[in-house]
């Protein structure tokens, strides 16, 4: 939808350029100077959008002792893989973390998408009464502060034995990401001509037959942008993994935290660590930017 | 009669077919129900009663003897509530003002001609997507006392004589937490901006211009205007988000120095995970909500999204 609205902007400013040449070439000189100006602060915004993060890729490929030299030392002879072996060395914490962090993930996603994706298809489709609006009290849940809803969530999973579990961690995580899986997925569904159900529908495919059948394989690719969604949002949790893990569960973020807490001398590491944790995210949104902007304008622009 | 008979044939195929769609509709919606009432009504019910009880952990087992509005009157006489307060207070003010303009001033630029290249969009999504976690540690190092970028960017520049330990000093350390969530913050904002800007129609502008109206005032009674409801959604998002923050704290200061930045949220989770008082810590979140809360509701009061606007939209 909002993708629309952007191509509809585009070519009503393509009608106005004309226009826009007209008048540039009477004001000429100012035309140019604004477009210094605007060059000039893209230039200011990309290096203080990028440079923390680049800065950081970069120390984490210096050897430790370049790093703690003042200024620190650039020369290409201080580049190592040692801080990223270190990390990784076996016996460590991150490598468990990650594998944690990646069953979590995994398992918070597909049982998002899973319950999701009916649920929305109920309310988009089938005339609940009141759907929109349950639709919406969902979303409005994502207002409360995690900690209001964490205290007696730790309460309870302590009774039942579920601290420190893949299970009670990823069930924790459906109260942050189901609510928004349902939301972007219901504008999906909303949006898809019902003409194919229709005609399912009068084939005499059942109410089920046509959601699974039908309505599902034609979203597949808004069901992995909002799983590509889910599965980041679950990838960078810290206040639930840090109440509800301890050892075995821990995530890539706590184990993370801890390098940066305990090592704060192995610098080299702290960063490497960030790194590792940054990397498949930061891949994963540039390589499918489109799904994720795509979910983006749906669950904003129109919540 | 056979033309009636074939009419309530109908209706009452019409009206199983309904009731099969209704059948199917609960169970395709049961389960996501089933599971949002456990992990947020019920922990949010559960967080009310908490808060009117005595709750804490000793011996293995959580008491719960009912003090009424006991933990709620324990507030007024915390100086470290008072202080979170008053460090939530500055630290969301500050931050979705600076969130704001800065992510304004971004849009704009991204929604000129040199600045619609894709590129951009994919710079932007960096900060945004990369871990809270990973964005601590990062600021962490360039704070660094002794060997950080920004120390060993200002002396370069001539601004400061010698490094300055910017988390260890009680009256910088908030300010930093709050230079490396803001530049993580905006992004997302920039993005929900810039959105906003393209929804106005161009024709607006043109009409503007015919009118004699130049850049600040086209700025002024067509942008601002058309972008009510985007600028109102960013400043209800970055209040509830700023007052989220936690990975931060947790992970650069633990609240300190001093208690410098401990903000509402962290002190919920320390009074109820270190001091393990779950009665108290369920008071001082639920009052953390409430202040949300009342913000949220009069940035929408004030600015009325979604009032009737120039451009139509679907």
């Amino acid at each position: 939808m909002a993708m629309l609205h952007r191509a509809d902007a585009r070519s009503a400013r393509a009608d106005v350029a004309p226009r826009q040449a007209e008048t540039s070439r009477v004001r000429g000189p100012v035309r140019f100077l604004d477009d210094v100006l605007v060059r000039i602060a893209l230039l200011v915004f990309v290096l203080w959008t990028l440079g923390p993060v680049v800065w950081m890729v970069v120390s984490s490929l210096l050897e430790q002792t370049a790093l703690t030299s003042v200024p620190p030392d650039l020369s290409p002879s201080q580049f190592t893989l040692d801080n990223y072996r270190g990390v990784l060395a076996t016996g460590g914490s991150l490598v468990p973390a990650f594998r944690n962090s990646l069953i979590v993930a995994f398992l918070t996603t597909g049982i998002a998408l899973t319950l999701g994706s009916a649920a929305a298809y109920a309310i988009a489709r089938l005339d609940v009464p009141g759907g929109d609006k349950l639709a919406l009290m969902a979303l409005a849940t994502q207002m409360f502060p995690g900690i209001v809803i964490i205290i007696p969530l730790f309460i309870v999973l302590s009774r039942l034995g579920l601290i420190d579990t893949y299970a009670g961690l990823a069930t924790v995580y459906l109260s942050f990401i189901l609510p928004i899986v349902i939301w972007v997925l219901k504008g999906f569904f909303e949006a898809i001509p019902p003409d194919l159900e229709k005609a399912a529908a009068m084939d005499g495919a059942s109410t089920w037959q046509t959601f699974t059948r039908i309505a599902l394989p034609i979203s597949l690719p808004p069901l992995f942008a909002t799983g590509i969604f889910a599965f980041i949002e679950s990838w960078n949790e810290f206040m639930f993994a840090i109440i509800l893990t301890r050892v075995h569960t821990k995530t890539a973020p706590i184990a993370i935290s801890e390098f940066a807490g305990q090592y704060q001398t192995q610098v080299g590491q702290m960063v490497a660590a960030a790194t590792l944790a940054s990397v498949p995210v930061i891949l994963l949104a540039i390589v499918f930017r489109r799904y994720i902007l795509m979910g983006f304008a749906e669950g904003a622009i129109k919540g | 009669m056979d033309k009636a008979g074939a009419a309530l044939g109908n209706i009452i195929t019409m009206g199983t077919l309904a009731q099969r769609r209704q059948r199917t509709a609960i169970l395709l919606l049961a389960p996501a129900l089933l599971v949002l009432a456990a992990v947020i009504l019920y922990p949010i019910a559960s967080s009310i009663v908490l808060s009117l009880q005595d709750a804490q952990l000793s011996a293995g087992e959580i008491g719960a003897a009912w003090i009424g509005l006991e933990n709620y009157r324990q507030l007024a006489e915390d100086d470290a509530f008072a202080l979170a307060l008053r460090n939530s207070a500055f630290f969301t003010v500050s931050e979705v003002l600076i969130v704001l303009l800065i992510a304004l001033g971004v849009a704009l630029l991204l929604n000129t001609h040199a600045g619609r290249n894709p590129v951009f969009t994919v710079i932007l999504l960096v900060p945004w997507v990369i871990a809270p976690v990973a964005n601590a540690v990062l600021w962490k190092w360039i704070l660094h006392a002794n060997y950080g970028a920004l120390n060993a960017l200002l002396s370069w520049l001539g601004l400061i004589d010698r490094y300055v330990n910017w988390l260890g000093a009680p009256g910088l350390a908030l300010p930093m937490l709050l230079l490396a969530d803001v530049w993580k913050s905006i992004p997302f904002i920039a993005l929900l901006l810039l959105a906003g800007l393209q929804n106005i129609p161009a024709t607006l502008y043109g009409a503007a211009r015919i009118d004699g109206a130049d850049g600040w005032q086209r700025f002024r009674h067509v942008t601002l205007p058309g972008m009510r409801t985007p600028l109102a959604l960013a400043i209800v998002l970055q209040t509830i988000w700023s007052f989220k923050v936690f990975d931060l704290i947790f992970v650069m200061t633990r609240a300190g120095p001093a208690d410098a930045t401990l903000l509402l949220n962290y002190l919920a989770y320390r009074v109820s995970f270190s001091f393990l008082d779950f009665g108290y810590g369920a008071a001082i979140a639920n009052v953390t909500f409430l202040i949300m809360f009342v913000l949220a509701l009069a940035v929408i009061k004030v600015l009325k999204p979604g009032a009737p606007r120039a451009q139509g939209r679907v």
